[in-house]
C-alpha cells in the first residue's frame, strides 16, 4: 500500500500514490435546476497509467449519483463506497469518543486521495489491460448528477416571486479543504494537478463563473440557455476548482481589465466601492514577490450564505456578500480589504502553488499568511501589524496552553497509534477533515507566525527571494506539457521549502524548524529581576514551565531590552538547560537629578519626570523578547510592586512600541493607583498614540477605577475626558454632532462609553451619572451632518447600556413584571425597545443595532430584570434574517439553554443544526454550544441523558457526513459535553464482564467504575436533602438498577428501592436490542438513503473478491462489507477502550436468541461478527470469510496504518495494490 | 328692477330657500318670504292671464322658481356689465344689454307693459328690510390719502393688509436647539414606532403586560442581505448633502440602487443588460472601448452543427 512519505527527510521528490497520472479533466455541467436544486453533468479524466496492467482506478466522489462510467468508450463497472457516510455501524452502545475518532480517521484514510484511495473504484475493462504496456492514455468518462446536495454546492433560492434570475437565486461551490468530490468525481487531492476544460450551461439570464479563462459563451439552440466555456491551462488540483452561477451583476475592474467582479443584483454600487481598492493589493504582492499574478485573469464573486468569508480557488475567489459596503461605512472597510488581501495571497500560495501532502499545508498557510502580514504592515502601518502579530500570538499561545500543542508538520511513522503525535487531542490531525475548526484556525495562525520567525532568522530579503524562487519554478513548470514531468514543481513540500531557504540564505534554520514546526507547543517564561547596586548589575531570572500541557522547553537565544537612564540596550541571553539567572551589566549610574533627556530605542530623546523612580537604580524598564521572536507567553513578575508600577507608568507613556504599550496596559490592571490612572489618562489624551492602545487603556482605566473605588476622586473615570474631547464647548452635557472625520477619535468615541459603563460604585451598581451620561449620548446623537454612517457607534452605545446592567435585587423566583421594573432599567429598556423598533423601519448596515439590542435583552433577562424567555431570540434566529442577527439571537438561545438548562431549547438548536439551509449558521450553533456548553463532562446536568447522547452521536456519526467542518464541530461538542470516554449518563452496558483479548482473561468492565461516582452525586446532589422524587429520576434509578443487577460486586449506593416502572423500562432496554434478532447486514441497508441507491449492471467478468456478477445495489454491497469489517480484528493496536471486545454476561434469563448469540460469540471471540451474516447470502459469506482471512494475514505481515479501521475501504482494494 | 336690494334679496332667497317651509321668525327671512309670495302672486296672475283656471301647487312653485332665476340672472348680469364699465350702479343701458344678451327683445317690453288684460299686483307688504349684519370692524380704517378721490372705495379693514408676525423670535441658543432637535426626533421616533407596534404584530418582553415595551414583530425576509447592506435612502440623502460636490462618481454610484429598486429588472438598464441579453452594456462601450473582458463579449450564436 502506498504510504505518503510524510517524513521530510525521505521525500526527495514527489511520488504519486496512484498507479496513474491525471493530465487533463473535462467537467461539463449541462443542467442546473434551481427549482429542484439539482445538477447534471459529466466529467472526463485523461489519465496515463504508470503501471503495467492498470485494472482499477480510484477516484473521489461523494453524494454524486453516478449513471455510467466508460473507459475509452467501453462501459466499465464501478463501485461506489463512502465509509464516511456513517462512521460507526451498529455501534449502539459504545458511544465513546476515542472509538469514534479512530473510526472516523480510519474512514477518512480509507478514501484519502493523498494515499491513492477514493470512494469510487472503477474497474478498467479487460480489453484495455493490454494497453497498459504501451502506457496509452485512458479516458474515463463519468456521467453523474447531484440532487439537493447537502455539501459541496450550495443553492440559495430566495422564496419570492419572479424568475430565478429576478429572485437572485444562485449556486456556488464550497467546502473545507479538498471538498470538490462533493460536486463532481475527481481526484480530490491538492497534489494531483491537471489542466482543465470546464463547461457550464446555464439559464440565459445567469452567469457561470469558474476557474480559468472564459473562452466563449454560446447560446444553446433554443436560445434560452448559454454555455460558458472555460479553459484552465495551468495545472491545477481539483480541490482548487470552483463554480458559482447566478444572475450576477458584472463589474470590470477599472484599473485592471482582466479582473472581473461579480455580485448579486442591486449590489453593484457597493461592489464598485468595495473593489475600488483591489488593484493596490495586486500591485503590492506583485512587487514584493517580483512575480506577476500567475493566472491570466482573476474573478471575485460575492455570494449570500457563504460557507466562509473568503475562499480562494484557482483564478477566482468566492466571498461572502456581507463584505460589501458603501462609502458610508467605516468599520467594515479595513475588514473587507483584509479579506481581499488574504484571498489574493492565497492565489499565489495555495492555488497556484499547491502542496504535496497535508503535512506540508503549513508552508502554504504560512507563506500566504506571512505576505498578508506584509501587506497589513504596508497598508495599515507598523502599529497595526505589530498589534496583529501580538494578537495572533496571544490567541495561539492561549489555545495551545489550554488544548495542548498545535503541530505544524506532523509525521506519521508506521501508522501505529502509539506514534500519534498529538495524543492530547480528541481528534486526529492526520487529515484535514478530522481537525477541529478551531485547531485549524490556530494552525494557520501558528504557520504564519513561524514564517515570521524564519524571516527574523534569515531576513526579509532572503525570505522574499525564496518565495520568488518557488513561484518562478512553478510558473516555468506550469507552462510545460505534462510529458516533461515538471508539474510536481508546482507542489511545495516542507522539504523543498527548507531546501530553498538554505540555498538562498545559506543559513541553517534546522533548530528553529525542529522547535516550532516538528514539535507542537509553546514556551512559557516567568521572569523576575533584582538590581544589584554594588555591582551595578541587573540580575535577571528567567524560568520556564515546560511540564504543563501545551508547553515545551526552549533552549537558545533570547533578547532582553533594558531601558536605562542613559539609553536603551539590547542584550541577547542564552537560555540553557540549567542557567536561570543572567547578570546584565548596567551602563548608567543611578542619578539623583530629577529631569533628564532619556534616549530611547528609536533614537528619540524624551523628557521624563523621574521623580517617581527609585533613586538608586538606573533601570527604567525591561522587556523580555520584545520582538516576539519566540512563540511564548511571558509572565514578568517583579517583587517590589511600587517600583514596578512606577516603571510601568513611565514605560507606558514613553515606550513607542505598541506591543510594549499593550503589555503594560495589561500589567497596570494589577496596580490600581493614582499614578496608573494618570498614565492611562495621558495615553487617552495623546492622539499620536495608536488607537487600539487607547481603546485598551479605556478598559484598563475602568478596571482600575473600580479597584480604586473608595479612593477615587472627581467625576467618574473618562467622563471629563470624553466631555472635553467630544462634547460641545458651550454645553458640556451635549455631545457634538457626529463628523467621524478623524477615525482615531471615532474609535475612541465608540469605545469610551462602553468602558465607562463598566464602572461600578460601592453598591456594585453602575454610577447614576454614568448611566445618564450614556443615555444623553444616545439622546443627543445627531448624524445628520455626517458623511459616514453612525450605525456602529449607536450599536456600541447600546453595548454600553448592556455593560451598565447589574443583577436585579429581588426575591428569588419572583415573577418579573413590568411594575417592579427598576427605574434605571426602565430607561434602558425604553432605549433598547425604541432602537430595535427603529431598526425595522430604517435598518442599519449589517443590522448592527439589532445585534446589540438582542444582546442587551439577553443581558436584561440574565440579570433578572425581565422574564427569561427565549422565544424572542428564537424568532430572530429563524432563517430569513440577516446572518449577524441570527448568530446574535442564537448566541442568546445557547446562553439561555445553559442558564435555564432547557432541553427544549437544546433540541431546537440541534434541530437547526440538522436542518438549517445556511451552513455557516449550523457551524456557528455547534461552535457556540461548544464555547458555552449547556453542561460539561465535569458537572452533572438534567440535560445530560441518553437521548441526547444518541442524538449527538447520530449527528456526528452520520448526520453531518456532507460537511467536514460540521462533523468536527459535532465531535468537539460531544467532547465538551461527555469527554473522551463513555458518557456518564448512559446506562451501564449490559455487560458486566469484558474479555480482554490481549491478555485472554475476563475482567470487570472498566467503564463501570468511573460511572458509579457521578451516579450517586447526581442522586444526592439534585434532590437537595429532600427524599428522591420517584418519577423525576427514573433514568438515574434505571442506571442504578442495571448496575445492581448486572454486576453483583457493585452495590447500590443510593439505597432506594427500585420503583416498578423503572424495572419495566430496564427490562425493555435490556431485552430490546439483544432479544431481537442479531443485526444483519442487509437490514441496515434498508435504512440507507434511498436516493443514493442505484443499480449497476456489471459486465460478466472474472473477479477475485468482489461479486460483480449480478446487478445489485452497490451501496448495499459496500455496507455489507463494512459491517463485516466494522470491528477491529487485530487486538493490541487499539486504544484501551476499543481493544476489549465486550462480551455479554447474562444475569437474568433472556430470550434464547440472546444466549445463543452470547455463546457463539464467546466461542469465536475474535471473529464473532461473522455470525451476524445474512443466511441468504451464502455465497457472499464465503467470500467474506476468504477476504477476512486475507486481511488478517495482511496485517500480520505489515503493521498497517489503517489496520484498525472499522470502516475501512479495504474491502475494495485489490491485493495487488497493497503490495 | 335692477335694484341692488332686490337682487340681493333674490340671491338670498335662493340661498335661504331650504328654510322656507319652516316657521321662521327672523326679520331677514320674513322679508324674503314676502318677496317670494309676491312672485307667486305674479306667477298666478300671469297664469290667469293666460287663461288657466287652476294650477297645481308644484307647478306654481316651479314657475316661481324659474321666474326668480330669470330675474336674478338679469340682475347679476346687469351688475356685471356695470362693473365692467367701472361703475358701481347699473344703468338702464346695462339692463337693456343684459336682456338682449339673454335673448329677450327689449322692444317688445313697452307693448307688453301696456297690454290691456294686465293685472295689477299689489306691492309686496312692507316688511323691514333685513338688517345687514355689521361687519366686524377691526382697527381704524384708513382714510384716503390726498391723491385718491373720495369716491373711490374705502380702504378695507386694516387686518386684511397689515402683516402681523405670528411666530416668535427663533431661539438661537445652541443648547436649546440641540435639546429640541433631540427631543423632537425622539418623539417622532417613539410615536412612529408605537404606531407601527399598535397597528402591526408585536412581540413582548413581559408576560404579565404585553403592551409594555412592545416590539414590532420581526419579519423574515426572503433576501435579508439587501436591507442589511444597502444604505437607506435617508443615509443617501445625507451623503448627497454632505459631499455632493466632492465626489461626483460616488454619489452617482450611490444613486443607482434606488433606481434599481424602482426599475423593472428586465428593463435594459446599464447593469443588467449583460446577464439578461448578453449584449455589451451600452454605456460601458462608449466609455471603455478598450476593455476586452470575456464577460463583456457578446454571446455567440449556436453553431449549426452542434459540437460534441
Amino acid at each position: 500500500m502506498h504510504e505518503i512519505k510524510m517524513n521530510r527527510k525521505k521525500d526527495k521528490g514527489f511520488e504519486s500514490p496512484r498507479p496513474f497520472k491525471l493530465t487533463h479533466q473535462v467537467v461539463c455541467i449541462n443542467n442546473i435546476n434551481f427549482q429542484r436544486k439539482s445538477v447534471i453533468g459529466f466529467v472526463e479524466l485523461t489519465i496515463f497509467p504508470t503501471v503495467v496492467n492498470l485494472n482499477r482506478i480510484k477516484l473521489n466522489s461523494k453524494q454524486c449519483r453516478i449513471y455510467r462510467v466508460r473507459v475509452n468508450d467501453l462501459e466499465a463497472p464501478f463501485i461506489y463506497n463512502d465509509p464516511t457516510l456513517e462512521v460507526c455501524h451498529h455501534e449502539s452502545k459504545q458511544r465513546n469518543l476515542n472509538y469514534f475518532s479512530s473510526a472516523y480517521t480510519a474512514a477518512v484514510s480509507a478514501v484519502d486521495p493523498d494515499a491513492g484511495h477514493g470512494e469510487l473504484v472503477i474497474k478498467v475493462p479487460s480489453e484495455l489491460w493490454k494497453q497498459g504496456d504501451e502506457m496509452n492514455v485512458l479516458k474515463v468518462y463519468i456521467e453523474f448528477s447531484l440532487d439537493q446536495p447537502k455539501g459541496g454546492l450550495h443553492f440559495v433560492v430566495p422564496d419570492v416571486e419572479g424568475s430565478m434570475a429576478e429572485r437572485g437565486a444562485h449556486v456556488f461551490s464550497f467546502g473545507y479543504q479538498n471538498s470538490t468530490r462533493f460536486w463532481f468525481p475527481c481526484v480530490d487531492s491538492y497534489s494531483e494537478l491537471c489542466t482543465w476544460k470546464l463547461e457550464f450551461t446555464v439559464d440565459a439570464s445567469m452567469v457561470a463563473v469558474s476557474c480559468g479563462d472564459l473562452v466563449e459563451t454560446v447560446y444553446t439552440h433554443d436560445m434560452r440557455k448559454k454555455t460558458f466555456h472555460y479553459v484552465l491551462p495551468i495545472p491545477t488540483a481539483a480541490s482548487n476548482i470552483s463554480l458559482s452561477v447566478g444572475p450576477f451583476e458584472i463589474l470590470v475592474d477599472p484599473y485592471m481589465h482582466e479582473v472581473t467582479h461579480f455580485c448579486l443584483p442591486q449590489l453593484l454600487p457597493l461592489l464598485k466601492h468595495s473593489m475600488s481598492y483591489l488593484h493596490e493589493i495586486f500591485e503590492f504582492y506583485e512587487e514584493i514577490l517580483t512575480c506577476r499574478y500567475p493566472y491570466s485573469c482573476f474573478k471575485t464573486v460575492f455570494v449570500d450564505e457563504a460557507y466562509v468569508q473568503v475562499s480562494s480557488y484557482a483564478s477566482m475567489s468566492i466571498f461572502s456578500t456581507n463584505l460589501l459596503h458603501s462609502a458610508l461605512i467605516i468599520d467594515q472597510t479595513p475588514l473587507t480589504r483584509q479579506c481581499l488581501a488574504q484571498a489574493l495571497a492565497q492565489q499565489f500560495f495555495g492555488c497556484f502553488i499547491s502542496r504535496m501532502s497535508w503535512a506540508d499545508e503549513w508552508v502554504l498557510k504560512g507563506i500566504s499568511g506571512y505576505i498578508y502580514g506584509l501587506y497589513l504592515k504596508k497598508t495599515f502601518g507598523v502599529n497595526q501589524y505589530r498589534h496583529w502579530i501580538k494578537e495572533e500570538l496571544d490567541k495561539m499561545v492561549e489555545y495551545e496552553l489550554k488544548m495542548g500543542g498545535v503541530l505544524l508538520h506532523p509525521t506519521f511513522g508506521g501508522g501505529k497509534d502509539k506514534d500519534n503525535p498529538t495524543p492530547h487531542l480528541h481528534f486526529s490531525i492526520k487529515h484535514p477533515h478530522t481537525l477541529s475548526w478551531k485547531y485549524y484556525k490556530m494552525f494557520q495562525c501558528k504557520a504564519h507566525l513561524v514564517m515570521r520567525l524564519i524571516e527574523n532568522r534569515i531576513s526579509m530579503e532572503f525570505m522574499l527571494q525564496v518565495f520568488n524562487k518557488l513561484l518562478s519554478l512553478a510558473s516555468t513548470a506550469s507552462s510545460q506539457k505534462y510529458q516533461s514531468h515538471m508539474w510536481s514543481q508546482m507542489l511545495v513540500s516542507t522539504h523543498s521549502f527548507l531546501k530553498s531557504i538554505s540555498n538562498v540564505s545559506g543559513k541553517d534554520i534546522g533548530p528553529l524548524i525542529k522547535q516550532w514546526v516538528d514539535q507542537s507547543a509553546v514556551v512559557k517564561f516567568f521572569g523576575s529581576f533584582a538590581f544589584n547596586r554594588k555591582r551595578n548589575v541587573l540580575e535577571l531570572e528567567i524560568r520556564q514551565d515546560y511540564t504543563s500541557s501545551g508547553t515545551q522547553k526552549y533552549v537558545g537565544p533570547i533578547k532582553v531590552t533594558v531601558q536605562e537612564l542613559d539609553g536603551s540596550f539590547n542584550h541577547t541571553l542564552q537560555i540553557e538547560e540549567n542557567s536561570l539567572k543572567h547578570d546584565i551589566p548596567c551602563h548608567s549610574k543611578s542619578r539623583r537629578n530629577k529631569k533628564k533627556k532619556i534616549p530611547l530605542m528609536n533614537g528619540e530623546e524624551v523628557d521624563m519626570d523621574l521623580s517617581a523612580m527609585d533613586a538608586d537604580s538606573p533601570l527604567l524598564w525591561i522587556r523580555i523578547d520584545p520582538d516576539m521572536s519566540i512563540l511564548r507567553k511571558v509572565e514578568f513578575e517583579q517583587a517590589d510592586f511600587m517600583w514596578q508600577y512606577q516603571l510601568r507608568s513611565i514605560f507606558l507613556r514613553y515606550e513607542r512600541d505598541v506591543v510594549a504599550q499593550e503589555e503594560s496596559i495589561l500589567a497596570l490592571e494589577k496596580f490600581p493607583t493614582p499614578a496608573s490612572r494618570l498614565a492611562l489618562t495621558d495615553i487617552l489624551e495623546q492622539d499620536q498614540c495608536f488607537y487600539k492602545v487607547r481603546q485598551g487603556a479605556c478598559f484598563c482605566l475602568a478596571k482600575i477605577a473600580n479597584s480604586m473605588m473608595s479612593t477615587w476622586t472627581g467625576p467618574p473615570a473618562m467622563k471629563s475626558l470624553f466631555t472635553r474631547m467630544f462634547c460641545c464647548k458651550s454645553c458640556p452635557n451635549i455631545v457634538k454632532t457626529n463628523t467621524f472625520i478623524s477615525f482615531q477619535s471615532y474609535f475612541l468615541q465608540k469605545t469610551m462609553p462602553v468602558a465607562m459603563a463598566q464602572l461600578r460604585d460601592i453598591q456594585n451598581l453602575c454610577p447614576k451619572d454614568v448611566l445618564n451620561f450614556i443615555l444623553d449620548l444616545i439622546k443627543y446623537n445627531d448624524n445628520r451632518k455626517n458623511k459616514f454612517s453612525d450605525n456602529y457607534y449607536r450599536a456600541e452605545l447600546i453595548d454600553a447600556l448592556t455593560n451598565s446592567l447589574t443583577p436585579a435585587i429581588s426575591i428569588s423566583n419572583e415573577v418579573r413584571t413590568v411594575d417592579n421594573l427598576n427605574g434605571d432599567v426602565r430607561l434602558i429598556l425604553e432605549e433598547i425597545t425604541r432602537s430595535l423598533n427603529m431598526e425595522k423601519l430604517l435598518p442599519s448596515y449589517r443590522n448592527t443595532i439589532t445585534v446589540s439590542c438582542l444582546r442587551a435583552i439577553r443581558m436584561l433577562q440574565k440579570n433578572g430584570h425581565i422574564p427569561s424567555d427565549p422565544s424572542l431570540f428564537k424568532s430572530y434566529a429563524e432563517y430569513g434574517h440577516f446572518v449577524d442577527v441570527r448568530v446574535a439571537a442564537l448566541e442568546a438561545v445557547v446562553d439561555y439553554t445553559r442558564v435555564d438548562r432547557s432541553s427544549v431549547e437544546l433540541q431546537w438548536l440541534l434541530n437547526m443544526v440538522q436542518n438549517d439551509p445556511a451552513h455557516y449558521v449550523r457551524h456557528k450553533i455547534l461552535s457556540m454550544l461548544g464555547k458555552n456548553p449547556p453542561f460539561t463532562k465535569a458537572a452533572e446536568s438534567p440535560l445530560c441523558n441518553e437521548a441526547l447522547v444518541d442524538q449527538l452521536w447520530k449527528l456526528m456519526n452520520s448526520g453531518t457526513s456532507h460537511d467536514w467542518r460540521l462533523r468536527c464541530d459535532a465531535v468537539n461538542l460531544y467532547y465538551t459535553l461527555f469527554g473522551l470516554t463513555r458518557p456518564s449518563c448512559l446506562p451501564l452496558p449490559e455487560l458486566g464482564l469484558v474479555l480482554n483479548l490481549k491478555e485472554k482473561k475476563a475482567v470487570l468492565n472498566p467503564t463501570i467504575k468511573p460511572e458509579q461516582g457521578p451516579d450517586t452525586t447526581e442522586m444526592t446532589g439534585n434532590t437537595m436533602g429532600v427524599h428522591i422524587p420517584v418519577m423525576g429520576f427514573t433514568s438515574s434509578l434505571d442506571e442504578g438498577l442495571i448496575t445492581m443487577e448486572t454486576v453483583s460486586s457493585v452495590s447500590m449506593s443510593s439505597g432506594v428501592a427500585p420503583p416498578p416502572q423503572g424495572l419495566k423500562r430496564k427490562l425493555d432496554s435490556v431485552v430490546g436490542p439483544l432479544g431481537s434478532s442479531p443485526p444483519e447486514p442487509g437490514q441496515v441497508l434498508q435504512e440507507e438513503d434511498s436516493s443514493k441507491k442505484f443499480k449497476i449492471r456489471f459486465n460478466t467478468m472474472e473477479e477475485d473478491e468482489i461479486d460483480m456478477e449480478s446487478p445489485h445495489d452497490s451501496q448495499a454491497f459496500i455496507h455489507h462489507h463494512l459491517n463485516i469489517l466494522e470491528r477491529p480484528s487485530t487486538p493490541g493496536k487499539e486504544p484501551p477502550a476499543v481493544d476489549q471486545a465486550v462480551l455479554s454476561l447474562p444475569v437474568t434469563p433472556l430470550p434464547s436468541s440472546f444466549s445463543k448469540e452470547s455463546t457463539s460469540s464467546s466461542k469465536h471471540s475474535g471473529h464473532h461478527h461473522h455470525h451476524h451474516e445474512h443466511k441468504k447470502k451464502k455465497k457472499k459469506k464465503h467470500k467474506h470469510k476468504h477476504k477476512h482471512k486475507h486481511e488478517s494475514k495482511d496485517k500480520e505481515r505489515d503493521s498497517h496504518a489503517f489496520s484498525n479501521s472499522p470502516a475501512s475501504g479495504r474491502s475494495v482494494r485489490s491485493p495487488s495494490m497493497s503490495d | 328692477m335692477a335694484d341692488p336690494a332686490v337682487m340681493a334679496g333674490g340671491f338670498s332667497a335662493i340661498v335661504g330657500r331650504s328654510g322656507c317651509g319652516k316657521a321662521t321668525s327672523s326679520p331677514a327671512e320674513n322679508y324674503q318670504l314676502a318677496r317670494r309670495r309676491t312672485l307667486q302672486v305674479v306667477v298666478s296672475s300671469l297664469l290667469t292671464e293666460c287663461g288657466f283656471e287652476s294650477a297645481e301647487k308644484a307647478t306654481v312653485e316651479s314657475l316661481t322658481e324659474m321666474i326668480q332665476s330669470y330675474i336674478s340672472e338679469v340682475g347679476r348680469c346687469a351688475k356685471a356689465y356695470c362693473e365692467h364699465t367701472a361703475r358701481i350702479t347699473p344703468t338702464l343701458s346695462d339692463a337693456v344689454v343684459t336682456l338682449n344678451e339673454m335673448g329677450f327683445n327689449v322692444d317688445t317690453l313697452p307693448g307688453y307693459a301696456k297690454r290691456s288684460q294686465r293685472m295689477v299686483i299689489t306691492a309686496p307688504p312692507v316688511t323691514n328690510a333685513p338688517v345687514i349684519p355689521k361687519a366686524l370692524i377691526a382697527g381704524q380704517k384708513r382714510t384716503h390719502p390726498s391723491h385718491i378721490p373720495s369716491h373711490f372705495p374705502e380702504f378695507p379693514d386694516p387686518h386684511t393688509y397689515i402683516k402681523t408676525p405670528t411666530f416668535r423670535e427663533p431661539v438661537s441658543d445652541y443648547q436649546v436647539v440641540r435639546e429640541k432637535a433631540a427631543s423632537q426626533r425622539r418623539d417622532v421616533e417613539r410615536a412612529l414606532t408605537r404606531f407601527m407596534a399598535k397597528t402591526g404584530e408585536t412581540q413582548s418582553l413581559f408576560k404579565d403586560d404585553v403592551t409594555a415595551f412592545p416590539l414590532i414583530a420581526e419579519r423574515p425576509s426572503s433576501i435579508p442581505y439587501l436591507s442589511a447592506l444597502l444604505p437607506s435612502e435617508l443615509e443617501l440623502q445625507t451623503l448627497e448633502e454632505t459631499d455632493s460636490s466632492e465626489q461626483d462618481d460616488q454619489t452617482d454610484s450611490e444613486n443607482t440602487p434606488v433606481n434599481n429598486l424602482n426599475d423593472d429588472p428586465g428593463a435594459d438598464k446599464e447593469n443588467s443588460v449583460l446577464p439578461a441579453g448578453g449584449m455589451v452594456p451600452l454605456v460601458k462601450v462608449s466609455e471603455e472601448n478598450m476593455i476586452d473582458n470575456p464577460y463583456l463579449r457578446p454571446v455567440k450564436k449556436p453553431k449549426v452543427r452542434r459540437k460534441k
